[in-house]
């Protein structure tokens, strides 16, 4: 009804929409920055020891030596927290690169190379896409084994289709460019076409998916470390910290609390910039709701 | 006649999947170290001897190929073997587990749905509202907050804080975490269909006549938006007959969800295939509605 361009309107509070928010875009760099800073300081082992087992201090609460408690092992949680964060970072970039190569790398390739190709590589992603996500990556980890690598992959495969349909829309709608007409014109080959023309183009697309995609492998992997099905029990991402905490939850509730509100502080900032990303770029009006839910 | 192919395209397409997904189910889960005599092993210590008697006892000894041919004889009978761990068939199970997971994730979706459609009607209603803001706090909350995370929180407060409910098998948590879920995942695009329904001629028409602004949304634009709301509403159908299985689990419903958990941690090959076929056909099912009832809806041609 509201069809004022220009400035999104304010509401009754007076603040700006949430999506639109530069304090929100604000709180998400800064939670991302203090992420960051997390991952570098975990890298260098700062703080306490994160495997150091201490029988004597287990369930504790918060103190100054062990700023978030301690497990139910005597570990230092923030301690744990640090290191597992890089863990996680790794986890998650790993999975949002695993399915960009494979979903859009696929597609295009299919696209550019030829019809016969097209047709049994998006039949392959639409069965893929058919199959409940979770219930995919929990088949192919187990399948797999424990390990970060068979994590990343089950993640890459589980979410490839999204990539495969962006970068088709985003390929056809280059194709009826101009300038890929002229490219043609001039001799160019259907791959270099891709590679030298379209894909500059196509770039962009997919990097905005990739940071929608990011907090979703993010949470799938702590999906499938809460089901006891993700990495091997001696790396502590952050999903694997609160799985092994969620059964002392009544002696040592810090051991939950703290990883979950670090995921869903780090899931919710990755969340707000992608949707930013999204509205600031989206060439294709690829909508965020076309997920497909993993908890 | 168009209707007539799309049935027909659907039904081949849903034989092609159901037959490729058997065959991975089948060779994923014998591809993974260790099988149900080892996980019965390590719980009752048998012996090696026990075991390799108890392999051949249920049939893992014979080659895949020929497990693969006589567990599709049965299928095709209508018997999908006995559970290696349970000693019951596999449907049986199966049939147990469904109405609890129907359970949920009906009431969920009925709560998530009728969230959604009021907090959007709202919203487009009174554009500079509190509840756009709702709109996007709900969306990025289905996207941030893991629905398992917001369950551990819940079960933290509700049961061991206040100490008001108890936890284990409880439906309440879960329906409305997982309805809250659903609704930010409807909300943000029902929210812009409306707004670009919003400025159509046929609402400016009905404001002129001098009816009133909710009745011209909830009466002529919502009815309007029914293609998007309804795909939205498919897709998380879809996403909650397997999706629901965290909250099952950490809830300790015994549905679908926990059933298939259950089934992969103990190498349960025919329970796990009859549940994954029972998932995929229960998707594809859910996916055919879908798309049939757009059609019925919307019957002008895909623009």
């Amino acid at each position: 009804m509201d069809a004022r361009p220009g400035r999104p309107p304010r509401n009754a509070v007076g603040l700006r929409r949430l999506g639109d928010l530069p304090v929100g875009l604000l709180f998400s760099l800064g939670i991302i920055a203090v992420f960051l800073i997390a991952v570098v300081l975990g890298s260098l082992s700062f703080g306490q020891d994160p495997f150091e087992q201490d029988l004597l201090g287990r369930n504790e609460l918060p103190s100054l030596d062990h700023w978030a408690g301690t497990d139910n092992f005597g570990r230092d949680v923030f301690g744990r927290l640090l290191y597992g964060a890089r863990l996680t970072l790794i986890v998650g970039l790993g999975g949002v690169a695993c399915s960009l190569l494979l979903g859009a790398g696929l597609s295009l390739l299919a696209l550019s190379v030829g019809r016969w190709l097209v047709v049994p590589v998006f039949a392959l992603i639409d069965f893929i896409r058919t199959l409940p996500g979770v219930l995919l990556a929990l088949v192919l980890v187990v399948a797999l084994g424990p390990a970060v690598s068979s994590v990343v992959i089950a993640l890459g495969i589980a979410f490839s289709p999204y990539f495969a349909y962006v970068a088709r829309a985003a390929w056809r709608r280059e194709m009826a460019a101009d300038y890929i007409t002229v490219a043609r014109v001039f001799g160019a080959g259907r791959l270099r076409v891709l590679y030298r023309h379209a894909l500059p183009n196509i770039v962009g697309a997919l990097i905005t998916l990739a940071a929608v995609i990011l907090p979703r492998c993010i949470v799938t992997e702590s999906v499938l470390s809460f089901l006891g099905l993700g990495v091997s029990p001696d790396t502590p991402t952050w999903g694997r910290m609160i799985a092994e905490a969620t059964p002392l939850f009544e002696r040592a509730p810090y051991a939950v609390v703290v990883p979950v509100v670090a995921l869903s502080l780090l899931t919710l900032a990755l969340a707000l910039l992608g949707n930013h990303l999204r509205k600031r770029v989206d060439p294709l009006r690829t909508d965020g709701a076309r997920r497909r839910s993993v908890a | 006649m168009t209707t007539f192919l799309v049935v027909l395209r659907h039904v081949t397409q849903a034989a092609f999947l159901i037959a490729g997904i058997t065959v991975l189910v089948f060779v994923l889960v014998r591809v993974v170290p260790g099988d149900v005599v080892d996980v019965l092993a390590i719980e009752g210590g048998l012996t090696e001897d026990q075991a390799q008697l108890m392999r051949r006892e249920l049939g893992l000894t014979v080659s895949w190929f020929d497990q693969f041919r006589a567990w599709c004889i049965g299928a095709l009978q209508g018997d999908f073997g006995e559970s290696l761990r349970f000693r019951v068939p596999a449907l049986d199970l199966v049939w147990q587990a469904i109405p609890v997971t129907l359970q949920l994730a009906a009431a969920s979706l009925l709560f998530g749905f009728v969230l959604a459609v009021v907090v959007v009607l709202c919203a487009t209603l009174w554009p500079r509202s509190v509840f756009v803001s709702i709109v996007d706090i709900l969306n990025i909350w289905s996207i941030a907050v893991p629905t398992f995370c917001a369950g551990l929180i819940a079960i933290l407060v509700f049961s061991l804080w206040l100490g008001w409910l108890p936890v284990i098998g409880n439906v309440l948590i879960p329906v409305i975490i997982l309805g809250i879920d659903a609704a930010g995942q409807i909300v943000k695009p029902l929210h812009e269909e409306m707004k670009e329904l919003g400025t159509a001629a046929y609402v400016r028409t009905a404001r002129a006549k001098g009816i009133h602004p909710l009745r011209i949304i909830a009466f002529h634009v919502l009815p309007s938006a029914a293609p998007v709301l309804l795909a939205m509403t498919g897709l998380i159908a879809a996403s909650f007959i397997g999706g629901a299985l965290t909250m099952e689990v950490l809830f300790g419903l015994p549905g679908v969800g926990s059933l298939t958990f259950n089934a992969i941690n103990g190498r349960d090959y025919p329970l796990i295939q009859a549940v994954v076929l029972f998932l995929a056909v229960s998707v594809i099912l859910i996916n055919f509605a879908t798309d049939l009832a757009q059609r019925l809806i919307d019957p002008r041609p895909e623009h």
